[in-house]
């Protein structure tokens, strides 16, 4: 008994010592807060929304200003974010979200801060799925079949039909419905757009006459005070200069860092220089319309004619991985037992005369007088260095085995257009990039072809149909990662794409940084834990 | 008869007497320079037509990527694909060659047309004229070349007709003072008087006698231009494109590499650009001066 | 003298007013045309985006006539209004001239610059002749004139990183007690390697050399009174006005790569970006805001030949 008190002493204490930071930080955490973090950014954001946005550099600011129902923590789990919890009822076909209580809009000047409630939720879908509104978030939603308001804090998703992996689909960021001028839809035009509010850990302050982006803390944020102050991305015209400038202290840290800046920031002790695995590949895809294309061992001739490896090693200082199917390695619909196929200038040549192609007097392949030659078409960018690089050697590599490559550098724009709507190029470059999924069927299925559509090449396969479909259907997460190995190992059979690699990422930073985390695609994620220690802010 | 006559020919008598004797000592560098720089393009056509060059300058080596002056053999190093920068930068003469004669073309051709029709006939035609040099010479340049960018495709022919268009103006304000300048002297006048008929006057009097110095140094002029032109644009992405091979994409590859203190690679085709500018600038002044010198006469 | 000069003076700028008014309808008439024919005619959904904006409730649609289309542009132009940036939504005039200022400053400071430069190399080798001091200045005028601008300009940020340990570039948010030397360098760089300072000279130049030559100036000479002062306004003040008018539309060029260079936040770096992504709106407000620039440093140039010398411009 006489120990009793003592013991409730030391317990009370402990708390004391626990919460008297937790009140300073108002997060349950001991770190310091403050600072500003000045970041890099490749261009200027178009939009600053979630909804009209489609480019990575708004991506990564609209993560900070906003919110989803759920939340992917660092290891790949759905946590609950503006939701608190869910119930999946009806064998997965509906879904009932329960809303935080304490969420309120980042407040705008001279106004109360409104609270976040489910018309909101209700409000971003209507506006999501609006056909006046441009957005490409519409495809992913198609699978909801209508959202109620079940009282203001709980919110019910009925689905068209159950499918595997609903929840993430619900990180979608929710906007205010006070916050735009037009109810029905959104626009660019909307001065929303330029001028978001969230729910997030970081408000917009003000966009600068060079757009900058300023965002500042917000003190109310549901999860506690972010920790650094303030965020600021600064787009930089020139990538050489951008790198100097984290060199020299300018900004402090760069989202993506040039392949050629690795080295000497690797060296360099003042920075982090830390990978994140982006699901994402480069390919070189064919145009099917082309009859010398629709062989399927003209295709892999050509993957066997390049030397992925070499490229890799001395384009990328072999930061990536060499891939051999449709999915990016970071995910687990890739199938590791598919190798990809070695580098084999012969081979590549009797596939090319398996196929009825004798090399002419100029050494070039030909097949009832048609030579085998063929356009890339590859976009446009100003610090196009890598793209260059690995375009000129494929051309190279080709041309040793008898086949003829002309590169055309297109304006993106035109790029586009010829891939996606004329469908007039033979081979093309580029890259995709996944979100959270592991989806392929917009990229294989033969009812993507089409204006507009991802199969661009007209790749149309029914056994692949078929998997695809199946794969969509299923609900067993284990069934459909067989399908997806079945898939990943018939499309390897019938290149439609030479696949390349994927790329590890760097984002540079400063020593001051701490405890940075970075999601690979949204990157910002979590970085309302980041923090700069006080005697490195300045 | 006989009298007016002589004047016509005295004040359209340009150069029967020899370039060379005219010129001031200063004019014969300026001159002889330029001349070097010209030679030089016809060399770098020879060299590449018989295949003489030290290396073939779209051979790719991944072994030797980056790699200084005087290294394998390579006199001023490789460039980012390992291929050799003395080759490319010798054949890289010939991707401003035709472009550079389209827009020199251009200018020339409807710059005369322009100046012709504002001296020689004026009123209404003086009126129209001006007014469409004013518009060209309203555009920025860069500017116009970035909005035919975005509305057609790169390409550095569509450039260098802009070029040539945006030169028109200067062209055209060269000939028209120039038939004033005669216009003043009556020189006009006279020949109309000897009976000699519109044509012969203008093409024959006006324009080869008394023009043909003003455009060759304009052709000088132009050549430069387009030069810096391509260059400018080969760092915004939109000059001459891969694998062809550009003083100004070689500038714009090689000074990815500046910041990381390797400057040879961008220096080479810089000072190449430099060389080529300077030569024709100084071969247009050249000429100028000797053409001035003879109006003073 | 005085009382009877002023009204010619109004008359004729007015004059010029009206001429610069009718160049920039035909500057909107040839930017019109370049978009009328290029594929697709971007120009039609254009008229429908701007119609659609300042009216949202009423579902317009462009005009099928191109002269429909291009009046309905022209109307809307006259209004201020240029439509909508296709990607960023916000208005094109706002944001044009937004950043136009801070290319205007870029201009008139690399103007200047090419000016101090120019200037003096050009009256002392008009007064001295061809000296060999004369001559290397010259000479060095050339070099300058030929050296590509951004190249330059990675030279200049590299000196300045590695010499002197400034960081060259900090517009806008972090203003610091270095930001004039952050001003300064785009400016020197833009002044320096325009391509403009070798003709600058050889133009005033000549022009001096001849004024010179005049026979009031030499009458003047023989008086004993000052050269300058007499041979100022011709020889002077009339040929750099022309130059300046004459290169404003190639530093406006220049200062494309310049700002991109030098991440300048100006309308060039804009002009770049709305090319790349075919922001019609955008890049067609921008090529007319150019012209305006330039058409207010020919509508100067007209201002000051006028103001200098009534008579000669009546004719």
């Amino acid at each position: 008994m006489k120990r009793l008190p003592i013991v409730v002493t030391i317990f009370l204490m402990m708390c004391c010592l626990a919460a008297s930071p937790a009140l300073a930080g108002q997060r349950g955490d001991q770190f310091p807060d403050g600072g500003a973090l000045n970041y890099g950014e490749y261009g200027r954001p178009a939009t600053l929304d979630p909804i009209t946005s489609n480019d990575m550099i708004s991506l990564r600011i609209t993560e900070l200003i906003f919110n989803g129902l759920v939340g992917i923590d660092e290891k790949q789990e759905i946590i609950p974010e503006l939701a608190e919890r869910w119930e999946i009822e009806e064998d997965g076909k509906k879904y009932t979200f329960y809303l935080r209580q304490d969420v309120a809009w980042h407040p705008r000047e001279g106004e109360d801060a409104k609270p976040f409630t489910a018309d909101d939720v209700v409000f971003t879908y209507d506006i999501m799925m609006h056909p006046q509104t441009i957005t490409p978030l519409k495809v992913r939603y198609e699978f909801i079949e209508s959202v109620t308001k079940v009282d203001d804090f709980t919110v019910t998703f009925t689905l068209k039909r159950p499918i595997l992996n609903a929840l993430a689909k619900f990180s979608f960021k929710v906007i205010p419905r006070h916050g735009l001028q037009n109810q029905e839809f959104l626009t660019r035009e909307d001065p929303f757009v330029q001028a978001p509010i969230g729910t997030g850990p970081y408000m917009l302050k003000n966009i600068t006459a060079d757009r900058e982006v300023i965002l500042v803390s917000n003190e109310n944020y549901f999860k506690g005070r972010p920790h650094i102050d303030k965020y600021i991305a600064r787009p930089f015209a020139d990538q050489n200069i951008m790198g100097q400038a984290l060199m020299f202290n300018a900004i402090d840290m760069i989202v993506l860092v040039n392949h050629r800046d690795i080295p000497q920031l690797q060296g360099d002790k003042r920075f982090v220089m830390q990978p994140y695995n982006a699901l994402s590949y480069s390919f070189f895809g064919f145009n099917l319309r082309n009859p010398l294309l629709v062989d399927k061992r003209v295709r892999k001739a050509f993957t066997y004619a390049i030397n992925r490896q070499e490229m890799l090693d001395s384009f990328f200082n072999s930061q990536g991985t060499i891939i051999s199917g449709p999915f990016a390695p970071g995910s687990w619909a890739y199938n590791l037992d598919v190798q990809p196929v070695p580098y084999d200038p012969q081979k590549a040549e009797e596939l090319l005369t398996e196929a009825g192609f004798t090399k002419n007097g100029d050494g070039i392949m030909e097949k009832d007088g048609r030579k085998l030659s063929l356009n890339l078409k590859v976009p446009i960018a100003k610090e196009s260095e890598a793209v260059k690089r690995v375009v000129l050697a494929f051309k190279n590599y080709l041309q040793k085995v008898g086949v003829d490559i002309q590169p055309e550098f297109q304006e993106w724009m035109a790029w586009k257009e010829d891939i996606f709507l004329h469908h007039d190029y033979d081979l093309m470059y580029a890259s995709w990039v996944f979100d959270d999924s592991a989806d392929i069927s917009s990229l294989f299925h033969s009812a993507e072809i089409g204006s507009w559509k991802n199969n661009f090449g007209a790749f149309s396969n029914p056994e692949v149909d078929g998997l695809i479909v199946e794969a969509k259907l299923t609900l067993d997460h284990e069934k459909r990662r067989t399908i997806n190995r079945k898939l990943h190992e018939k499309i390897a059979d019938e290149n439609p794409y030479t696949f390349l690699w994927t790329l590890t990422n760097y984002a540079g930073y400063n020593k001051k940084l701490r405890k940075v985390a970075i999601h690979p695609y949204k990157f910002f994620s979590f970085a309302d834990e980041w923090y700069i220690p006080k005697s490195e802010q300045r | 008869m006989r009298r007016f006559s002589q004047y016509a020919f005295e004040i359209s008598d340009v150069s029967h007497v020899s370039f060379w004797k005219k010129a001031g000592p200063m004019d014969r560098v300026y001159i002889g320079y330029g001349l070097l720089v010209v030679l030089l393009v016809v060399i770098s056509y020879l060299l590449g037509a018989t295949g003489a060059l030290p290396y073939d300058p779209q051979e790719i080596n991944l072994e030797l990527i980056m790699a200084p002056p005087n290294t394998g053999g390579h006199l001023l190093g490789t460039d980012f694909m390992g291929r050799d920068m003395l080759s490319r930068l010798i054949i890289s003469i010939q991707a401003y060659f035709l472009p550079g004669l389209l827009a020199i073309g251009i200018a020339i051709v409807f710059g005369t047309c322009f100046g012709v029709f504002a001296g020689y006939w004026g009123g209404a035609l003086e009126t129209a004229t001006t007014y469409v040099s004013n518009l060209l010479n309203s555009f920025p340049r860069l500017v116009l070349i970035l909005l035919m960018v975005a509305a057609f495709k790169p390409d550095i022919y569509y450039i260098m007709i802009i070029v040539g268009v945006t030169n028109i103006p200067v062209v055209a304000s060269l000939i028209h003072s120039k038939i004033q300048f005669l216009k003043q002297k009556n020189f006009i006048e006279a020949a109309t008087a000897l009976g000699l008929n519109n044509c012969t006057i203008i093409f024959k009097h006006i324009l080869w006698h008394n023009c043909r110095s003003v455009l060759i140094i304009q052709a000088t002029l132009g050549m430069a231009e387009a030069i810096l032109m391509e260059t400018s644009l080969s760092y915004l992405g939109f000059g001459v494109q891969e694998p062809t091979p550009s003083w100004g994409n070689m500038v714009q590859a090689g000074s990815n590499y500046f910041m990381q203190g390797k400057f040879w690679p961008s220096t080479a085709p810089a000072l190449a650009i430099l060389f080529a500018i300077m030569g024709f600038h100084l071969l247009g002044d050249g000429l100028n001066s000797m053409l001035e010198r003879k109006g003073d006469r | 003298m005085k009382l009877s000069a002023v009204r010619p003076i109004t008359v004729l700028v007015t004059r010029e007013l009206g001429i610069a008014a009718l160049l920039l309808l035909g500057v909107s008439f040839v930017v019109f045309v370049i978009l009328y024919l290029s594929p697709g005619n971007p120009f039609a959904t254009l008229v429908t985006r701007i119609e659609t904006a300042a009216d949202p409730g009423a579902a317009a649609a462009a005009p099928a006539t191109w002269y429909g289309q291009y009046f309905t542009w022209l109307k809307n132009l006259f209004k201020g209004n240029l439509g909508n940036s296709i990607r960023t939504g916000l208005p094109v005039l706002q944001e044009v001239v937004r950043v136009g200022i801070n290319t205007l400053y870029l201009t008139i400071g690399s103007l200047l610059v090419t000016l101090l430069i120019a200037v003096p190399i050009a009256v002392f080798s008009a007064r001295r002749g061809m000296t060999p001091t004369s001559w290397s200045m010259t000479v060095f005028t050339y070099v300058v004139s030929a050296l590509p601008v951004f190249w330059l300009g990675y030279i200049v940020i590299y000196i300045s990183i590695h010499r002197f340990g400034l960081f060259p570039l900090a517009f806008g948010s972090s203003a610091g007690p270095w930001n004039w030397f952050y001003f300064l360098l785009p400016v020197l760089v833009l002044g320096i390697s325009n391509g403009t300072i070798s003709e600058v000279v050889r133009y005033l130049r000549e022009e001096m050399k001849r004024v010179f030559a005049e026979e009031y100036i030499v009458t003047a000479r023989a008086k004993g009174a000052s050269v300058w002062k007499h041979s100022f306004k011709e020889g002077f003040l009339i040929p750099i006005t022309e130059i300046i008018a004459a290169k404003i539309p190639f530093i406006l060029g220049g200062a494309v790569v310049v700002e991109q260079v030098f991440n300048w936040p100006g309308m060039g770096r804009m002009a770049w970006q709305a090319a790349q992504d075919r922001d019609y709106p955008l890049i067609m407000g921008i090529t007319l805001v150019a012209a305006i620039i330039v058409r207010m440093g020919s509508l100067m140039q007209r201002v000051v030949h006028i103001i200098v010398n009534p008579r000669a411009s009546k004719e």
